[in-house]
């Protein structure tokens, strides 16, 4: 009776809540609590030939070597990019922060770009830069006498992942370099003034003055780009297919190309290619949890010093 | 809707009015599918195919035929990753177009078994006859006729290969050789690609292929190792890469091995296109008339596209590489019809007379003949007299009389044993399959070439024996030994009478 009492009470926001829950019902909810129902199915997606084999789908993958590799792979592609990202990031948000710096917006536009520019052309603009064919940058390592043949970054496993890497870390540098600044304006100027009366500066500005006061955001920065970074579906189908041979299939492209983009011959399994985005959600899931217990502790930590 | 029998007043009216307009106008070869059925005016009718060369024939055809039948007609050409996903998600959500071609990892008789399809025999009149028009082996039970019902439509024929030699024959020439003369052993086709590497100093490289799409690798070595004297089927999972002979894999035989290892020594050779594995097919073909690239293993679509294309563009054709010593070997395919081009008529189709007027123009003579004249050897007509009939440019018949000499129809174990079909449609490839073995090998992502090609046989024997133990598992009566023939003999067709 009591929760009904409120429920009319505020009714209208209720009400305003309704679009957004039913779209998320559809487009959130459902997928989620369907992908856990497939992936314990042992099914191909398409015919009506659908039969229950409850962890199976689980069991499997632990024994499968490809879907460690690619998991593996993710953790890689994981590694290769947030420190790299946050490092070069940070490093321009505190040199883009200096009110002094004349031309300081037109050097944000320019890093934040890439940001805004699709993946799917990104994605094809390189692979043509990198081309060991008439590739731009072939051609100036070879100018320059740096190698003595075209280097094949796509198409050798050697080479694949850190030039997708590199790619991922230049296109996205900018969305973190937009968070370190919101989180820089948050530095009070009165700060500053008193480091600078004690001849605090450079580097033991930022270690001992800038980073404590940041902490909190840095957490949540940090952790924001390790979920995006397991997210790069649209870039590595773009540049290189998952190849070659398995070169760059991280976790998402495990999961499409098993589900819906199997080889000749072979036939798509939606039930592991479901169970498999399972496990990698519960991953993400891990992240986003420690996200949060992170960042509170920062909070607490942040709250105490002051 | 009601299917007429027979010629109508009002649709021998339509057929006349269309055929004059296409006399007076004097259009080149292609004509208008004659009125068989009752139509309904203003249906909207959807086809969905693989396009390139075949896009440009049903795009003029359906224009036509839509003016002539008052019909609206969406056509789809698709790339075949794409008609992976769209027609199961079609088919599911009872959105699928009329007609279309199967994903390639589906087999007519999966179709048939899950309820995709509809037969079209009740939207051709005198169905028999008019199928009698088609050679042998174009409609076989357990392929495409189920419980004598018909239900894909094997227009264009299975005679052709997808890795016979294309080649700019200036670079050829400084080369030294005449592969259209004399084809070029394996060994003088890894120094042709040598020394026009060599020439080309970096400006251009000896051989290219689309190295990030799979079945490339696996069609080069399958159809070099074939030609090199390892006699095996390469349509469906019943006779890919087996010898027919002894129901064995031929992944670990001299030939195969000897294949992959040529393109290794070539790889070595730096004889590849820079950057070929990360190139998909049409971009390795689209290099080659740049004159990027002076040699290809690719099929016969290519020379209706490089000739209107590129007119300027000096190239030559021929077969692809036969072994050092010793007799080539033939080609083995297991049905008339090309597998890829069946066009079928989707179960939820309330368009079935529109599909019956269509697919019974492409199975008339002179359908066949406007096909092959607009397609090229691409996809050549099934019947051998529209081949003959059609207008061909000098090369695309020079590889048609190739695959003619080359390719011979082998014998398709459905035939003798219709539950097969059930074997086919269990059968799934290992994860690590054929495909990306080569292409693993060549990368040198993987090492020990006979090691992994006898772990390769291995990994199929097990996916194909547990297929047939699901199919038995299911009440189909059906043994490895169905796959046996010792009576084939790899250089002459199989006829009916041979089973």
């Amino acid at each position: 009776m009591h929760l009904l009492h409120i429920l009319h009470r505020h009714r209208f926001a209720y009400l305003m809540l309704l679009p957004g829950l039913i779209l998320s019902g559809m487009f959130v909810f459902y997928p989620i609590f369907a992908a856990v129902f497939y992936a314990m199915q042992d099914w191909s997606g398409f015919n009506a030939d659908i039969k229950f084999v409850g962890f199976q789908n689980f069991v499997d993958l632990f024994r499968d070597p490809i879907f460690w590799n690619a998991f593996g792979r993710s953790i890689y592609f994981l590694a290769g990019t947030v420190p790299a990202q946050l490092v070069l990031s940070l490093m321009l948000a505190m040199v883009l922060n200096n009110q002094l710096l004349k031309l300081s917006n037109l050097f944000r536009t320019m890093v934040f770009l890439p940001v805004v520019t699709p993946v799917a052309v990104i994605g094809i603009v390189w692979t043509f830069l990198l081309s060991p064919f008439n590739g731009p940058i072939n051609g100036l390592l070879l100018d320059i006498g740096l190698i003595a043949r075209p280097i094949d970054f796509l198409g050798s496993s050697d080479t694949v992942m850190p030039s997708v890497i590199g790619v991922y870390v230049w296109k996205w540098l900018g969305i973190t370099l937009i968070y370190w600044l919101a989180a820089l304006q948050t530095v009070p100027e009165d700060v500053y003034d008193a480091a600078r009366l004690d001849n605090c500066k450079g580097l033991r500005l930022v270690v001992l003055v800038v980073l404590p006061i940041i902490m909190p955001f840095a957490v949540a920065i940090t952790l924001i780009t390790m979920v995006s970074a397991l997210n790069v579906f649209p870039l590595i189908m773009s540049m290189t297919n998952g190849g070659p041979f398995f070169g760059s299939e991280v976790m998402e492209i495990f999961i499409y190309r098993t589900a819906f983009a199997s080889d000749d011959g072979t036939i798509p399994r939606l039930g592991y290619a479901a169970a498999a985005g399972v496990l990698f959600g519960l991953m993400i899931l891990g992240l986003t949890i420690l996200q949060s217990l992170a960042t509170r502790m920062a909070r607490r930590r942040a709250e105490g010093v002051a | 809707m009601t299917i007429s029998q027979g010629l109508s007043r009002r649709n021998f009216i339509l057929g006349s009015t269309a055929g004059g307009a296409l006399l007076a106008s004097g259009a080149g070869a292609q004509t208008v599918p004659a009125p068989i059925n009752d139509v309904t005016g203003g249906a909207t009718f959807r086809w969905i195919d693989s396009g390139d060369q075949k896009a440009v024939f049903f795009k003029k055809l359906f224009a036509e035929y839509a003016a002539a039948r008052d019909v609206n007609i969406v056509y789809d050409p698709l790339p075949w990753n794409e008609i992976a996903r769209v027609i199961p998600l079609g088919v599911r959500n009872e959105t699928a177009p009329d007609v279309f071609v199967l994903p390639r990892n589906t087999s007519l008789a999966d179709a048939v078994a899950q309820g995709w399809l509809q037969p079209y025999d009740d939207f051709i009149p005198d169905i028999e006859t008019w199928k009698a028009g088609f050679p042998t082996g174009a409609f076989l039970p357990g392929i495409n006729v189920f419980d004598g019902k018909t239900y894909g439509l094997p227009f264009t024929s299975n005679k052709r290969y997808s890795t016979h030699l294309l080649y700019n024959k200036d670079y050829m020439e400084a080369a030294g050789f005449d592969p259209a003369e004399t084809p070029l052993t394996q060994s003088e086709f890894r120094e042709a690609a040598r020394k026009i590497t060599e020439a080309g100093k970096g400006r251009y490289f000896g051989f290219i292929l689309g190295g990030s799409q799979l079945n490339r690798w696996q069609d080069a070595v399958r159809n070099m190792g074939r030609m090199a004297g390892a006699s095996a089927g390469g349509d469906s999972p019943l006779d890919a890469d087996i010898d027919l002979r002894t129901g064995d894999y031929v992944f670990d035989s001299d030939e195969y091995i000897a294949a992959v290892e040529l393109l290794i020594a070539m790889n070595d050779d730096g004889s590849f296109f820079p950057g070929l594995m990360n190139l998909n097919a049409p971009q390795a073909r689209a290099y080659v008339p740049q004159g990027a690239a002076g040699m290809i293993l690719q099929g016969p679509w290519n020379i209706p596209g490089w000739e209107a294309g590129h007119p300027e563009f000096d190239f030559g054709v021929a077969s692809g590489p036969v072994p050092d010593q010793g007799p080539t070997g033939k080609l083995t395919i297991s049905q008339a019809g090309a597998v890829p081009n069946t066009i079928s008529l989707w179960a939820g189709s309330d368009n079935g007379a529109i599909a019956g007027e269509i697919f019974h123009y492409l199975g008339t003579l002179e359908g066949q003949v406007a096909w092959g004249t607009v397609v090229g050897a691409g996809d050549p007509p099934i019947m051998p007299e529209a081949i003959e009939r059609a207008e061909f440019s000098p090369r695309s018949r020079f590889i048609l009389n190739h695959f003619n000499e080359a390719i011979r129809v082998g014998p398709n174990p459905i035939v003798r044993n219709a539950d097969l079909a059930k074997v086919i449609s269990s059968f799934t490839a290992p994860d690590i399959g054929f495909a990306r073995t080569v292409q693993g090998l060549v990368s040198g992502e993987m090492t020990g070439v006979a090691k992994e090609m006898k772990a390769l046989k291995d990994r199929y024997n097990a996916a194909l024996d547990a297929a047939f133990d699901k199919a038995r598992t299911e009440g189909a009566q059906v043994d490895r030994a169905d796959l046996v023939f010792p009576n084939w003999d790899p250089d002459v067709d199989f006829a009916a009478a041979d089973y």
